[in-house]
């Protein structure tokens, strides 16, 4: 009951919060230079004025802005994002279209980023005063420094160019006609290097979160009884010390998913990985608001959609939380 | 111990700052060792690194010198980083000084403020930013700073709620000094540690982020920075891996200093904190 | 204007040749190709940037085509005829032609595609037929245009990209942009629409009713969408992708590509197009209004280095205002060469004082960011104070459109007439603010308005030839806009692919005659 209430409170704020995002949105990208109808005249290479009024007209440009924002708006209202200026296609469908491989990419990631750093952040917990211990949070410390583009393209590089263990670019073999298993393993080859480079940064922070929150658990109360009861070390370290290191990173991990999408853009720009990250930028490229908007619009929601489920994760996952925060 | 000693316990900070100061050595010596434009075009493109007197990284594409476009680029790193930092602060600081001092319906509204820049990606936000002012060091250093800013407004509004109702900071109200002199004088002086700490983490943030707008060519034409020279060595990786090579070691050993760096800053000032975590 | 007997030996020539080439043609196999940008739909006409036209050229076709050379050659019109007083043109249809549809193609869909679709919604099509009085189907497959007056690159006028025959009976009376069918476009063309699946692939199948006997001889042809240039390259390398269009991959990659084993690499194929980069130089106000300004930045430049370097010695250094391709071209100007000290001298002449002066790259990839660089640089040796404006797509298009610049990277086609792809740009009544193919410089001289303007109609050839000589010699000394290059646009493939670029529209309608030798 309190949680469907808490949800319930959460998701009315949220609603108000997508709004001031579309409007704040809507008021910057008309600031940006030129607009769709002069790029698409532009692309033609040839335009005269008629075409341009045409175009204009057509997209409803040629309206006051308190009009094109207020239709804009009252659209979202009933969940229509518009057509893309470009494509001619509606918004809701291309975003629809292209979800799902950024999920995907940042998915995989995210639990690649999430498994190995918590891994490693707690064997780096427990050799806290080994070279062992010092060479995996080195090795974090230059993943965390690390260009995540330079890392793209230094992959690509190795794994495809050199060595042509993995393909460079793309979400698939288009042509191969692979249906079933293989489709799903083909994908997969595809999906191993844009999700690792995408994955390495925030592995560096789960590891490093891993490991101060890890030693600052063992310093604790609770695990200082547990080592006086004569536990063997090791169940204390995975029942009392991890379990209670989980939290912050939870936290954490919850802020990360939304950004991912943001970090998706230069990874799938590398490796042409058809998602809403390399959409966001050719909308931008081609001022198209609509899709632009639609994109904003979509990843917000995302990343209060995550604050939200970090909300109730760390509620389960930490029972001393009760009640409203 | 001294502050200097404290520092110098953790090993890695020290490394770091033995980098950074080559860097910043770099950036300052530039002008003195290649005072010609690194935009020149000084001999054949594409000249392998060593592979002549001069030219000890090579040439890029159009023969300009890739050692004096590294050292060049060191100065304008490190000076977005410095700046968009500086400019986040300006910005992070007085909103979070201001929520976390007098709390109440001020801190809800700055906070939902400061919440509703988070909810927006970060890195999207940047590009959209700077496609709007147009790509220059000014829009750059602008965006970087619109986008970063948040992180700093909490850690100060955190810090200024566990300190306003501190006994010397009672004592100051009783003896009549106006808010703005309690916040200036007393308060802020006690939250620069980690305010410092976060700063350091935070240039080496916006280098990054930096060479991700240039990379994808929204950086400033008029300067050569490190993330320009990838962008602009990504085409022909496999021709000349050197162009993008040493200009990505160059971004991934500053911003490794500035944490390393960060990171003794930490120990060396909040001794107590350190300890703690 | 043209005989029947030199059209009989150009077509006869022309059989020759793509016999000689086409030892004996395999039917069948599917070619993997790139467009780039993904393009904004497909129906031609609508449409018409280049990747739109690159793909939909294969759907769609024109009256005419052209060979490399500029002769029109029969495509949807078998044959032709112009009176002569230049003002009549009679177009003879094909008898046999179905859309993809199945219905006929007739003279009422070409009076509507020309009088009713292109007026409406296609400006290169209406700076074309502002010169066209009536258009008339006098049988069902006899069309007859009359013109105001004679317009002497009339013929050029009829490619697909241009001049797209639509089907009416799906587009007549309806709202044209809004119409159903253009998500699945229907032409007369060699293939047919299969599919498209955004961001990722267009795929267009064999058009098994085809009225040319035996062709297609490919059972279907893919576009493939690969945003990224190093990817792209990499695409090529690996086999999944047999042609990389002009323009496709950097200009980088294009020498480590065309050394592998069984690729291709032809110039070939935009002799059409004919794509000259120019240097806008705004002749408002600023430095850049000086005439000598101007030269000094032409002796400025060094454009053989940027060929050389930037586009891998492809292309040509151009003389002055007319391509080496345009009809009509004076070749006995006096080059501007690399001369920095020439330059330096006309500065000081005109007492040029620092003031800085801005540059607007293009911003349509690396090739051309490093171009603005060394240009920038180039200037900046000679003394002249210059900043570059970093921007994209939108800002560049919003910037020439007002007029807000000082000097800016483009290039603009020639479509083979001085009349129909060069006057534009120096026209004084082709100034108006909004748009970046006019006459953006703001170049204003009445004898040049009035030569070009004689020009366009004055009949026969040999009269145009003499007021184009003229106008020439002022455009060159004048120096309204600085010429940069005659740019070459490779076309990379695997060398079994065959017969793939046979007129002067390459790989727009390439894949008509291409066949595979595998």
């Amino acid at each position: 009951m309190l949680y469907a209430r808490l949800i319930i409170m959460r998701l009315f704020k949220a609603v108000i919060v997508l709004f001031l995002i579309v409007i704040l949105n809507f008021l910057l990208i008309q600031l940006a230079p030129g607009d769709p109808a002069a790029i698409l005249a532009g692309e033609a290479g040839a335009a005269d004025q008629e075409f341009l009024n045409q175009l204009r007209e057509r997209f409803g440009l040629d309206q006051p802005m308190y009009v094109q924002l207020w239709r804009y708006v009252s659209g979202i209202a009933m969940l229509d994002f518009g057509y893309s200026y470009r494509l001619g296609v509606p918004v809701f469908d291309l975003i629809m279209a292209r979800l799902p491989a950024t999920l995907l990419l940042t998915g995989t990631a995210f639990l690649i980023s999430l498994v190995l750093g918590i891994i490693a952040g707690s064997m780096a917990a427990a050799r806290v005063k080994k070279p062992s211990g010092s060479i995996i949070m080195a090795l974090a410390l230059v993943f965390y420094a690390t260009p995540l583009f330079w890392v793209a393209l230094m992959s690509v590089l190795v794994f495809s160019v050199y060595l042509d263990w993995l393909p460079a670019y793309g979400f698939y073999t288009v042509g191969a006609g692979y249906t079933g298993f293989a489709l799903i393993l083909d994908v997969a080859k595809h999906l191993i290097l844009p999700a690792t480079t995408l994955a390495l940064f925030f592995m560096a922070i789960y590891t490093r979160m891993t490991r101060t929150s890890m030693l600052d658990a063992a310093q604790q109360d609770y695990v200082k009884t547990a080592r006086a009861k004569g536990l063997k070390p090791s169940i204390i370290q995975r029942r009392h010390v991890l379990r209670n290191a989980l939290l912050p990173i939870i936290t954490l991990a919850g802020l990360q998913a939304g950004q991912m999408v943001g970090g998706a853009i230069l990874t799938e720009t590398v490796f042409a990985w058809p998602g809403i990250g390399r959409l966001m930028f050719e909308a931008l490229q081609q001022r198209d608001y609509n899709l632009l908007l639609g994109i904003f619009f979509f990843s917000a929601a995302l990343v209060i959609v995550f604050n939200i489920i970090t909300d109730l994760v760390y509620r389960l996952a930490d029972p001393r939380i009760k009640g409203a925060s | 111990m001294s502050f200097f000693a404290r520092f110098a316990q953790n090993r890695g900070a020290l490394v770091g700052l033995i980098i950074l100061l080559m860097i910043i050595a770099m950036a300052i010596l530039a002008p003195l060792l290649f005072p010609e434009s690194p935009w020149r075009m000084v001999q054949r493109p594409f000249l392998p690194p060593l592979s002549q007197e001069g030219f000890p990284l090579g040439t890029d594409t159009m023969g300009r010198n890739v050692a004096a476009g590294l050292m060049h680029g060191a100065w304008v790193s490190l000076l977005i980083g410095l700046v968009s930092t500086s400019v986040a602060l300006l910005i992070g600081v007085p909103l979070g000084a201001i929520a976390g001092y007098y709390g109440g319906l001020i801190d809800d509204i700055l906070m939902r403020f400061t919440e509703f820049f988070q909810t927006i990606p970060n890195f999207a936000l940047a590009i959209v930013l700077v496609a709007i002012m147009q790509p220059s060091v000014t829009s750059i250093v602008l965006a970087i700073a619109l986008v970063s800013w948040p992180p700093v407004a909490r850690l100060v509004r955190a810090e200024f709620m566990s300190l306003r109702n501190r006994e010397y900071v009672e004592a100051a109200r009783l003896v009549g000094q106006t808010n703005t002199t309690i916040i200036l004088r007393q308060i802020l002086p006690n939250t620069l540690s980690p305010i410092i700490v976060l700063a350091s983490l935070m240039v080496a943030t916006a280098i990054l982020l930096e060479s991700s707008l240039s990379f994808l060519g929204l950086g400033d034409p008029n300067v050569m920075s490190w993330g320009y020279m990838i962008g602009a060595a990504r085409t022909v990786i496999r021709q000349a891996w050197w162009l993008s090579f040493f200009p990505g070691v160059a971004i991934l050993l500053t911003v490794l200093a500035l944490n390393l760096v960060g990171e003794g800053l930490d120990d060396a000032l909040n001794p107590k904190l350190s300890r703690e975590r | 204007m043209r005989d029947p007997l030199a059209l009989a030996i150009s077509a006869a020539a022309l059989a020759f040749t793509t016999t000689a080439l086409a030892d004996d043609p395999k039917q069948g196999g599917t070619v993997n190709t790139i467009v780039q940008p993904e393009p904004p739909g497909l129906v031609l006409g609508m449409i018409q940037n280049a990747p739109t036209r690159v793909v939909a050229g294969n759907i769609y076709e024109g009256l005419l085509r052209y060979t490399t050379d500029l002769e029109p050659i029969p495509q949807l019109a078998e044959s032709w005829d112009v009176s002569d007083d230049g003002r009549t043109y009679t177009f003879h249809l094909r008898e046999n032609v179905a859309w993809h549809d199945g219905e006929p193609f007739t003279a009422d869909d070409v009076v509507f595609s020309a009088d009713v679709f292109h007026r409406e919604l296609n400006p290169s099509a209406r700076a074309v037929l502002q010169h066209v009085e009536s258009i008339e189907a006098t049988d069902e497959h006899t069309v007859v245009f009359t013109l105001t007056e004679p317009f002497g690159p009339f013929l050029l006028s009829f490619e697909a990209g241009t001049f797209t025959m639509v089907p009416e009976h799906l587009y007549a009376g309806t709202d044209f942009r809004n119409n159903e069918h253009n998500d699945h476009p229907i032409g007369t063309g060699p293939f047919k629409f299969a599919n498209w699946e955004r961001g990722t692939v267009i795929k267009l199948v064999k058009n098994d009713d085809y009225y040319e006997e035996g062709l297609p001889y490919l059972d279907g042809v893919n576009w493939h969408v690969i945003p990224d240039g190093g990817s792209r390259a990499v695409a090529f390398e690996n086999g999944t992708i047999d042609v990389l269009p002009s323009g496709t991959v950097e200009n980088f990659d294009i020498p480590r590509l065309s050394e592998m084993d069984n690729v291709c690499v032809t110039e070939e194929g935009h002799e059409y197009f004919s794509p000259y980069s120019m240097l806008w130089m705004n002749n408002r106000e600023g430095p850049t209004a000086d005439k000598r300004f101007r030269q000094a930045v032409m002796y400025a430049m060094d454009r053989e280095f940027a060929r050389n370097v930037l586009w891998n010695g492809l292309g040509k250094v151009p003389l002055s205002a007319f391509g080496s391709n345009a009809r009509f071209q004076d070749d006995t100007l006096e080059p501007y060469d690399y001369n920095p000290e020439r330059a330096r001298e006309l500065l000081e002449e005109m007492g040029y004082d620092g003031e800085e002066v801005t540059i607007l790259p293009l911003p349509y990839g690396e090739t051309w960011t490093r171009w603005a660089e060394a240009v920038q640089q180039n200037l900046r040796e000679v003394g002249i104070n210059v900043r570059t404006q970093a921007t994209d797509v939108g800002g560049w298009n919003q910037r020439l459109g007002d007029w807000d610049y000082d000097l800016a990277f483009t290039y603009l086609y020639q479509y083979g007439d001085p009349a129909l792809g060069i006057s534009r740009t120096y026209l004084s009544d082709n100034i108006a603010k909004g748009s970046p193919w006019n006459n953006v410089e703001g170049y204003e001289n009445a004898r040049v308005d009035e030569l070009f303007n004689e020009a366009a109609t004055a009949y026969p050839d040999s009269e145009r030839e003499a007021l184009y000589k003229e106008v020439q010699e002022i455009l060159h000394e004048d120096v309204p806009v600085g010429w940069l290059m005659e740019l070459g646009f490779p076309t990379l493939y695997r060398c079994d692919v065959k017969d793939l670029v046979n007129s002067s529209v390459g790989l727009n309608e390439g894949f008509r005659d291409a066949w595979l030798d595998r």
